[in-house]
């Protein structure tokens, strides 16, 4: 029997039953409340996100990231003096995209009496200290001439 | 399947197209357990978050009452900060564990191309599992990013759908563990636990191809090193550093409210924040005017009337409570005002299952039940008076409910009525 579910199905019979119960208890919470309107609109996000994610994003980060391994100053390799400040910056706009932008203004204006506190200027100076902090610790490596970076500048690929 | 495996498609399907040397079992399983844990406490808290709000008594269910899971318990009346707390770390434990889900899905992403795509049934349907998965912790970290910053970019319910998601993500993620389990523990005692996060960059190799379970994580053709492991998950750590210097501040509130440098709860103007103005809540200024309004009380023993004179004549009492909001941020102030025992012993209901208050305000959880635990706390007011002046209209004027470790939005404003039931 074991054996036969190994051949036919490909795993244990603890995963079959656990997959089965997982599934069943998702797809209840998802019926319970799928919703034609909703679920266009989820489903839309989801496929949008997707495309946005493997067409655009991913391309466009390996190709930033494989030019960044290659960037040395006075030797030293700066890669991850340049990837943690921009990948810092990315996510706090990711993140705080409403606020930044003020998508959120009229209902945070209307609904809770927030007026636009510069939210904006907050974050270029937050992201502005990320990126002077990043540079100032490279300028120290530089000095002391501490190389972290392995292999030869030819060599290095990202992704 | 043989013809298949051959017509492997271009690009990132391809064997050897994921170079980097870092991904492996073991930085997945690393990454991995500081993101369950983080996403244990955002999830049970808010689980928590809905129990607070004990959906079982009359006008507070959000979610219909048919569509939801049974409630275990009831919300205790105290602690005070209970809320605060319990909601605090859902939103700010949840804002952590972005990075190390951006990480952990960066660790994973050659399997997105793994071919052929189904090797058996048993990978089909843990595929299946695993896009719940990602789907499910994306939706609900994205509806709370989204909510706690009040930007309603969704058409649906963000409550039904938050909670919903949470109910998939859960199955989900209990099945991902049970099914990765062993693959963790081969990972780990191969590369001898937490040996790895020592290493220096020079010394960071590839992980040995033999200590995964299943093929396509360590790459066929590795580039060099240009990050340590340990510095992977720092990278992760130093994000969910930056995203909490831009909202803790407004979580704990006081003077640090200043440092959130991004949260959407600052000080507005010289008071202290909330969720809704007097404005947007279109109750008509009349009223709230002292000539008009009336506290209708009823009970047991009948409907008494009371105008803010006879509240304000009644012994006030003054407490220091917060008010703790479901989208992460609590302020804590002074408040004055009657306790909720004396009013329900006026009406014969001291001892009330529950009262239900009724706002002026036309709005969702504008009639709501607070338990006969916060009605007989002593603690629990009808304040009407905040930092030692009447309150202000966005602050509930004439008389708001003030009770210790429930939400923020069953603390009432504009209250007009108030029932205490047997």
């Amino acid at each position: 029997m074991r054996a036969l579910l190994r051949r036919g199905y490909g795993a244990s019979p603890v995963h079959l039953v656990a997959h089965a119960l997982a599934l069943a208890l998702a797809g209840w919470a998802i019926l319970k409340v799928v919703d034609v309107r909703a679920a266009s609109n989820i489903a839309a996000w989801f496929v949008g996100a997707l495309v946005l994610h493997d067409l655009l994003v991913l391309p466009a980060y390996s190709l930033l990231d494989r030019a960044a391994v290659r960037l040395r100053v006075a030797g030293v390799a700066a890669v991850n003096h340049v990837r943690v400040p921009a990948g810092l910056t990315l996510l706090t706009l990711l993140v705080f995209w409403p606020q930044i932008t003020g998508a959120n203004d009229g209902d945070l204006r209307y609904v809770s009496g927030v007026e636009d506190d510069g939210v904006l200027a907050r974050w270029l100076l937050l992201v502005a200290g990320l990126w002077l902090v990043s540079a100032v610790a490279l300028a120290v490596r530089v000095a002391r001439r501490e190389d972290l970076g392995g292999g030869s500048p030819a060599d290095q690929h990202g992704a | 399947m043989r013809a298949l495996t051959d017509r492997r498609p271009p690009g990132p399907f391809r064997e050897g197209f994921w170079r980097s040397p870092l991904r492996g079992p073991w930085l997945t399983t690393a990454i991995g357990i500081v993101l369950l844990a983080g996403m244990v406490v955002t999830a049970a808290t808010g689980f928590l978050s809905h129990l607070a709000y004990e959906p079982d008594l009359r006008g507070n269910a959000i979610i219909p009452a048919d569509l939801d899971l049974p409630t275990p318990f009831g919300w205790p009346s105290s602690p005070a900060y209970l809320y605060a707390i319990t909601q605090g770390l859902h939103v700010n434990v949840g804002l952590a564990t972005i990075p190390f889900l951006l990480a952990k899905l960066w660790s994973v992403i050659p399997r997105l191309f793994t071919w052929p795509p189904a090797r058996s049934p048993a990978h089909a349907v843990e595929r299946g599992s695993i896009a719940l998965l990602v789907g499910s912790s994306l939706f609900e970290l994205a509806t709370g990013v989204a909510n706690m910053q009040l930007w309603y970019v969704f058409d649906f319910n963000f409550v039904v759908a938050h909670y919903y998601g949470a109910v998939v993500f859960v199955a989900s993620l209990a099945v991902h563990l049970v099914v990765k389990l062993p693959t963790m523990r081969r990972a780990w005692r191969a590369q001898r636990g937490l040996a790895p996060l020592r290493e220096r960059l020079a010394d960071t190799r590839p992980e040995p191809p033999e200590a995964q379970l299943e093929p396509g994580l360590v790459p066929a053709a590795p580039a060099p090193p240009t990050m340590t492991r340990r510095g992977v998950l720092l990278f992760a750590g130093a994000g969910s550093a930056t995203l909490l210097a831009g909202t803790l501040g407004q979580t704990v509130g006081g003077p640090l409210r200043a440092t959130a440098l991004l949260a959407p709860r600052r000080e507005t103007g010289t008071d202290f924040p909330v969720n809704k103005t007097f404005r947007a809540s279109r109750i008509d200024p009349r009223a709230v005017s002292d000539a008009v309004w009336r506290l209708e009380l009823r009970g047991p023993s009948g409907t008494r009337r009371l105008t803010r004179a006879d509240l304000l004549a009644m012994q006030q009492h003054d407490e220091t409570l917060p008010i703790a909001c479901v989208e992460g941020w609590t302020t804590t102030q002074d408040w004055s005002g009657v306790r909720l025992r004396d009013l329900a012993a006026l009406v014969g209901g001291e001892d009330a299952d529950a009262v239900y208050v009724v706002s002026l305000q036309d709005a969702i959880l504008g009639e709501t039940s607070l338990s006969g635990d916060t009605v007989r706390e002593q603690r629990s007011l009808l304040a009407l008076r905040v930092n030692g002046r009447d309150l202000p209209p966005d602050h509930g004027y004439p008389a708001r409910i003030m009770a210790p470790a429930i939400p923020g939005v069953h603390q009432t404003k504009w209250v007009g009525r108030l029932e205490f039931r047997a």
